[in-house]
């Protein structure tokens, strides 16, 4: 018996990822002030076993407005003297119930942009400009102590490779009850029993608990892991190459277990990884990255469809494809720039085999179309009719002109 | 790279022009350490003190020439006092850095020796040979050296006879050096081992490409100068051990009455009964050497260490 | 705690006992001049104990088998010989008298410095940077560079000499009386403070610096940026998950450093002419008494295997890795 009650009650009926007017709990406001539920915890002793899955939100959220909007998110870094940008003016937004993926080459900023959410950046990071609004909330303007309160409770990740995220000397059971116990103030046998609940759902057997995390296999440490990031029952998980480090079989069982979970709960989901075919099986729209800026962003049909940054096309060119035919796989000539120098205007530009004059001084503006697909070129200018402009296919496949 | 004629010569010559840049980019990125900069500052001093400590003080005063009276306190004439002998502490101490640095010297050169050729054969050989340095090599860690030292010494002593001379180094000296040898480098033998180690699984790829050479030669040629680094960071760390080893081999009685290292002089004087007495110039010019002497090798040792063989910077 | 794990380890220390009661075989025995170091012409040593001695080891028959075999079944029964200072009394006896001495002050000086120092040090390297990280640091290199000797002498002159709180010397009041076990203990604790300060400031620098460098490199691993995104507190990871980490290379490496803590123990008993096996080695060694020597090197060293047992053990309880 699932220990999560149907989210339908949350209205998935009909479009997803918009909430029904009706669902919205009238809320205490002397009890909030202004601040997320995730700071108040349930009396001691009651476990939030079984019923509704109660989300308070605040009277100023608006029940149309997506769950998370970040609107110019710039974050940089202090190495050795010198400023690395390493986010540029990001933004995007995340419905409820959404999945979007975050896609691009290494060292484009997908991570530190997932990370700067709730500002788990190393000491010499700093997010210097920009709003991260959740329920309406802007996360960047609170202390350092008042976000940790949001911390797991809305917004948890799943990191690469679980090995090396899950502490080697501690269960996994009480990993995954810890923050029940510290950030929820459940006491430690009903702490200890939701944990097994949480593995029985991720598919772990409930004696497993005891084990240590070099006792389970590769999957099994992520299952854990995502068990762990259920824990607090937050709003968003965010999933930072969650597949990367495992064999392609169970790559598929851990996206399966994902979607299974997503519909069953109702999650939403920021996915970062650099391969574009685990973005298309488990995402609704997807966001490709280059430089630390964003490249092209929309539902995932139209984005590999009829791709349109010049970028996005030559990374969709350099994945193979299985039905089509034999091919040349493509290549992106040149390496990404040092983000410490960025090249002026287009990030893209030194390797764009479409540049112009203008790409080389002037920020590509963002434009959005009428399908939702939203595209930073100055192939694409606001007021043009968005229609995609694919490359040769020559260039596309990275060969020599 | 600028397009050198493919003979051997330009290729020397290319290596040279490697190593030169090397070079400069090393010690530009030393000088950014200031705690390295100040050991290695302080270390010239002593080097200086110890190559030619007659420049500086005079000769050595011995017991016939001392040039004043028993343990007087610190005066104008003798800037740090007496001994219980009447000799010129500051003489007696500057002396001392030759003593203490040369066999510091040497038994760091055989620690270093041992350890690296240990080191490397077992790590890139392997196998049984392998096994059984690492045998013996984590006994030499768990056994109390200084014990060892302490028995060895005198063993060594009798052997060759008090007043045999090595190099002409006398033998009491010379024994020192041998069992500071013998019994520290255990430590040096695992760090290498462990870096051949893991220059060896990169040498797997490379090996295909060595045309000829015997083991011997990769190991030279190939394993060492990859291992250099590390070693260089060691040795200075080994050289501060050598002289905390000997300097306490001294103090105990191991050393060698007639060249004042500094531990030799602190032995005096606690065998005079300074402490009791009060008598803290005796005790206090080598002892602040010592100290001052063993951590500015510990400053440049890590320092070195930090700059030849860095480590991933602050991660997540 | 599994049993193959204690098995191996057990193993290990045993054969490490092996190797040293070899090695003191081979250093008084096969060294060049050996019988002589075992049965010298010393007037302290009567006709009959030298006649026993030849018949015990069989001083004339061949180095191996026979004297080796003589060698480990009388070193087994716990028959070191006799010494040759202290007019042939068993060496067994010898180290007898001086053993509690070393052990109270080691012991003790341990205690402190690894909670002391091990505390320092996940503080300081949690919290790096800050005045004080910086003169917390400071002071552990410098105490580090010190040898024992160079921290004690020093105190001496300004505890004991200078301010008279302590006594100079010795562990308790030459040919004192008691009036009762807290009398005892009174003068025990007024030897044993500086001594006990001396080794303690000695061991804290270098344990200090370990756990700062050991706490800084796990600061640095994922499962650390997990807690923090768990939104814990600063304390609760540095408590619950970078501390219990970072003791692990602690824990070896304080194992390892045992050997070298026996040595400087030596120096430092020298100074306050502390009546353990610090003394008595120097004494041996100055006289030239073999037997006593063989014996506390075999001593020592079978006391720091026996430790670095003990230290796996805690090393096995700690890091269920190497369990299995």
């Amino acid at each position: 018996m699932s220990i999560w009650p149907d989210p339908t009650h949350l209205a998935r009926a009909g479009e997803k990822g918009r909430l029904e007017e009706a669902e919205l709990q009238v809320v205490d406001p002397a009890a909030l002030q202004g601040d997320l539920p995730g700071d108040i915890s349930p009396p001691p002793g009651q476990a939030k076993t079984g019923d509704r899955r109660e989300r308070l939100l605040p009277r100023l959220a608006d029940p149309d407005a997506p769950l998370l909007v970040v609107e110019g998110l710039t974050t940089h870094f202090r190495l050795g003297g010198q400023t690395v940008h390493a986010v540029d003016d990001v933004s995007f937004s995340l419905e409820d119930g959404e999945a979007l993926g975050i896609a691009g080459e290494s060292g484009c900023g997908k991570t530190t942009t997932a990370l700067s959410l709730l500002r788990l950046l190393p000491s010499n990071a700093e997010v210097v400009g920009g709003s991260v609004r959740l329920f309406g909330i802007d996360l960047l303007t609170k202390s350092d102590k008042a976000l940790q309160r949001y911390r797991w409770r809305e917004i948890s990740i799943i990191f690469q490779g679980a090995m090396n995220a899950l502490n080697p000397v501690q269960r996994v059971g009480d990993q995954i009850a810890e923050p029940m116990i510290e950030r929820q103030g459940l006491s430690k046998t009903a702490a200890a029993k939701r944990a097994g609940e949480l593995l029985e759902l991720v598919g772990i057997p409930k004696a497993r608990r005891k084990a240590y995390p070099h006792e389970l296999s590769g999957g099994m440490r992520q299952r854990a892991m995502i068990a762990m990031a259920l824990a607090c029952d937050p709003a968003v998980i965010i999933g930072d190459e969650p597949t990367t480090a495992l064999d392609v079989m169970v790559q598929a069982q851990i996206l399966e277990l994902l979607e299974d979970l997503r519909e069953k709960l109702g999650l939403s989901l920021i996915l970062i990884t650099h391969d574009l075919s685990v973005l298309a099986e488990t995402c609704d729209r997807v966001m490709i990255m280059y430089a630390g800026r964003v490249a092209e962003e929309g539902p995932v049909g139209l984005v590999y469809g009829t791709p349109r940054h010049p970028y996005t096309q030559m990374l969709l060119r350099a994945f193979p494809d299985v039905l089509s035919g034999r091919r040349d796989l493509g290549t992106i000539p040149g390496s990404p720039p040092d983000l410490r120098t960025p090249p002026p205007g287009c990030r893209f530009h030194p390797r764009c085999p479409a540049a112009m004059d203008v790409c080389r001084t002037e920020v590509p503006p963002e434009v959005t179309f009428d399908d939702r697909v939203r595209v930073a070129c100055h192939l694409y200018p606001p007021g043009s009719d968005g229609a995609s402009r694919p490359l040769p296919t020559a260039v596309a496949a990275g060969e020599p002109t | 790279m600028s397009a050198a004629p493919l003979t051997v010569e330009g290729a020397r010559r290319a290596r040279w022009r490697l190593r030169l840049r090397n070079t400069r980019q090393f010690a530009r990125r030393y000088a950014t350490r200031r705690d390295g900069m100040v050991g290695a500052a302080i270390l010239l001093v002593f080097a200086a003190l110890a190559i030619a400590p007659t420049l500086f003080v005079g000769p050595l005063e011995t017991v016939t020439t001392a040039t004043g009276a028993p343990l007087e306190p610190p005066s104008l004439e003798h800037l740090l006092g007496t001994d219980e002998a009447g000799r010129d502490m500051l003489n007696l101490t500057v002396h001392g850095a030759r003593v203490s640095m040369v066999i510091g010297l040497l038994a760091t050169v055989i620690t270093i020796l041992l350890g690296a050729v240990i080191g490397i054969v077992s790590g890139f050989v392997g196998g049984r040979t392998d096994q059984v340095l690492m045998r013996l090599t984590d006994f030499f860690l768990v056994l109390p050296t200084f014990v060892l030292a302490i028995v060895l010494a005198p063993i060594i002593l009798d052997i060759v006879g008090t007043d045999a001379e090595f190099f002409s180094i006398r033998a009491t000296l010379f024994v020192i050096v041998v069992v500071i040898g013998l019994t520290s480098w255990a430590s040096t033998a695992r760090i290498i081992r462990s870096q051949t180690l893991s220059v060896r699984e990169r040498m797997y790829v490379d090996r295909a490409r060595v045309i000829g050479g015997g083991r011997g030669h990769i190991m030279r040629r190939h394993i060492l100068p990859n291992v250099i680094n590390l070693i260089v960071a060691n040795t200075v760390l080994v050289f501060a051990g050598a002289i905390f080893t000997e300097t306490t081999l001294a103090f105990i009685g191991l050393g060698d009455p007639f060249s004042p290292s500094w531990g030799q002089l602190l032995n005096a004087a606690q065998t005079a009964g300074a402490p009791g007495l009060g008598a803290w110039w005796m005790i206090v010019p080598p002892a602040f050497c010592v100290v001052v002497v063993i951590l500015s090798f510990t400053l440049v040792g890590n320092a070195l260490d930090d700059v030849l063989n860095p480590k991933a910077g602050l991660r997540r | 705690m599994n049993a193959r794990y204690l098995a191996r380890q057990s193993a290990q220390a045993i054969f490490t006992i092996v190797m040293i009661v070899l090695l003191n075989f081979i250093l008084f025995r096969m060294m060049p001049g050996s019988p002589d170091r075992v049965n010298p012409r010393n007037p302290n040593i009567t006709v009959e104990q030298r006649q026993a001695a030849k018949a015990r080891w069989g001083l004339d028959k061949p180095l191996i088998p026979d004297q080796l075999v003589a060698f480990v079944s009388s070193t087994l029964q716990g028959d070191l010989g006799y010494s040759m200072k202290y007019q042939g009394q068993p060496v067994v006896e010898v180290i007898g008298d001086r053993f509690w001495p070393t052990i109270l002050l080691i012991g003790l000086a341990e205690v402190i410095a690894i909670f002391g120092g091990l505390t320092l040090g996940a503080y300081t390297g949690w919290r790096r940077g800050g005045k004080t990280d910086r003169v917390g640091n400071g002071l552990s290199l410098i105490l580090y560079s010190m040898p024992y000797f160079v921290i004690g002498m020093p105190l001496i002159i300004i505890f004991a000499a200078g301010l008279g709180w302590f006594p100079t010397s010795g562990m308790l009041t030459a040919g004192a009386t008691y009036t009762g076990p807290l009398d005892f203990l009174a003068d025990l604790v007024s030897h044993l403070i500086l001594p006990l300060a001396t080794i303690s400031l000695g061991l804290i620098g270098g344990y200090s610096i370990l756990m700062r460098s050991s706490v800084t490199e796990t600061r640095a691993e994922d499962y650390i940026a997990t807690a923090r995104a768990k939104g814990l507190s600063d304390g609760k990871i540095l408590r619950a998950h970078a501390i219990p980490n970072a003791l692990l290379p602690a824990v070896t490496l304080i194992a390892i450093n045992l050997g070298y803590v026996v040595g400087g123990a030596i120096t430092a008993e020298i100074v306050f002419n502390w009546p353990g096996l610090g003394t008595l080695t120097v004494d041996a060694l100055n006289a030239r008494d073999y037997p006593v020597l063989q014996g506390i090197f075999l001593f020592l060293g079978v006391s720091v295997v026996l430790a670095n047992f003990g230290a796996d053990i805690v090393y096995g309880y700690l890091d269920p890795r190497v369990r299995r």
